[in-house]
């Protein structure tokens, strides 16, 4: 019926198209196609139970620049960072880390009108973002040209800054790269509470004590964010026990340890606490944007 | 000898398709979804969302999301279920699921039959606690799909 060569050609197209069935079936890690339409879907029972029971969503650094600037935080020039070359940053983890600290100083910029030092820090988050392959989402929705267009109108900008964090946060979970939201966010933590504790120093503002004592209160979820997390970057480790080391000397506070957690009344610190936490937050800091 | 060649390139086509088929059977359409939550944000400003994948299984499943908050601030958050083939009830604590004794400060468990959206604006609390809970499937125990939930603030 068929000739020898005919059914080579035959078998030939068989094999090629059921190696690419077996290929289709055995990877469910597959790039997403955002067209799908389809709900039910059955999985290889490998990926069933790799769902963990608990998950963490933390913040986004504008919203702390926002907290601070409500409580009435001025701006003070030179306090943000003033790495000039992010090329500098060569593991992906002082990479993430300096995004989130750039982010942090981007947030704090715009919130307080400096527009030419916002351009700065969104140039400066656009090249650690490139140098993570994630450069893509500054395109989206031509999220950098209208930063630019609106570079005078802080509300215009702020939302910018809001919907750059939405894609970065849908394209980091689409390419199962969650480790890096927290580790941004870990570094963008710190670079605020390093801006907030210097401009207490000058001004000993209350408001500025109450908010800071509250955003320590979120610095366990930032612990337990990244060790959800661990195990996809050797390096986190270090980072969980550099983050530990404030939340120890947060947790022996005085005004802490007779602090009722369910109490509606606002935690606050006593100068001496202040201090304490400040020196380590600063250290850590300076180590992040050394790039150690 | 078109003949089979043609044969031969329908039956690749065929099967080409089938693997870009299963290419997206694991996918929920994140976009579509943050779309939809971002409209119901109204003026609160985007602060995070999480998407979660969800895993029928042959027994009941509780997954939480920690969102950790700050006092004093209004939140609200958009839970949205379009992509899960059955449902799953969501409730938010003011205590993790460890936590010996806590309530619900929303739930989604008398909500009309089909609804897929929920709006929850939360009262000032410090921290929050997302469940899922999830039914059994014993029918289908690798049954999935996903949830996802935005929050904003102002």
């Amino acid at each position: 019926m068929f000739s020898t060569k005919n059914l080579l050609i035959i078998k030939s197209s068989l094999f090629i198209a059921s190696t690419m069935l077996f290929v289709a079936c055995g990877n469910s890690e597959a790039p997403k196609d955002e067209t799908a339409t389809k709900v039910v879907v059955k999985e290889d029972s490998t990926s069933t139970n790799d769902v963990p029971e608990t998950s963490y969503s933390l913040p986004s650094p504008l919203q702390i620049a926002s907290i601070f600037k409500k409580s009435g935080m001025k701006y003070k020039a030179d306090l943000t960072s003033q790495m000039k070359d992010p090329a500098k940053y060569s593991t992906n983890l002082s990479k993430s880390l300096n995004l989130g600290v750039f982010s942090a100083d981007l947030s704090y910029c715009v919130l307080n009108k400096q527009s030419q030092e916002a351009m700065r820090y969104m140039k400066l988050c656009r090249s650690l973002a490139d140098n993570l392959g994630m450069g893509s989402v500054f395109d989206e929705s031509n999220l950098s040209k209208r930063f630019e267009k609106n570079l005078e109108i802080e509300d215009s900008l702020a939302y910018i800054i809001a919907e750059l964090q939405m894609v970065t946060d849908m394209y980091l979970d689409e390419n199962d790269q969650q480790q890096i939201t927290s580790i941004v966010f870990a570094g963008a933590w710190t670079e605020s509470m390093y801006i907030g504790g210097k401009v207490y120093e000058k001004g000993k503002e209350k408001g500025l004590n109450t908010k800071l004592a509250e955003q320590m209160n979120i610095l366990g979820s930032i612990v337990n964010a990244l060790k959800a997390v661990e195990k996809k970057d050797a390096a986190i480790t270090g980072l969980i026990a550099d983050m530990k080391s404030v939340k120890d000397i947060y947790d022996e506070l005085p005004s802490v340890k007779s602090n009722n957690p369910d109490s509606d009344k606002p935690l606050s610190f006593t100068e001496d606490e202040v201090t304490k936490l400040s020196t380590k937050i600063n250290e850590l800091r300076t180590k992040f944007i050394n790039g150690l | 000898m078109k003949k089979i060649l043609c044969i031969g390139l329908m039956v690749g086509l065929v099967f080409t398709s089938g693997f870009t088929t299963a290419q997206t059977m694991d996918n929920c359409d994140k976009k579509a979804l943050t779309d939809k939550c971002k409209k119901k944000l109204d003026d609160f400003q985007y602060d995070s969302q999480k998407f979660s994948k969800i895993n029928f299984q042959e027994r009941d499943q509780k997954l939480e999301v920690e969102v950790p908050v700050f006092f004093g601030e209004k939140y609200r958050m958009i839970f949205n279920t379009s992509y899960l083939p059955k449902n799953v009830t969501i409730s938010v604590y003011t205590k993790s699921k460890d936590a010996k004794k806590r309530e619900a400060i929303y739930t989604t468990k008398d909500a009309a039959e089909g609804t897929k959206e929920f709006v929850f604006d939360a009262p000032h609390v410090r921290n929050m606690y997302i469940d899922y809970d999830v039914p059994t499937d014993a029918s289908d125990p690798k049954l999935s799909g996903c949830v996802v939930f935005m929050v904003g603030y102002k």
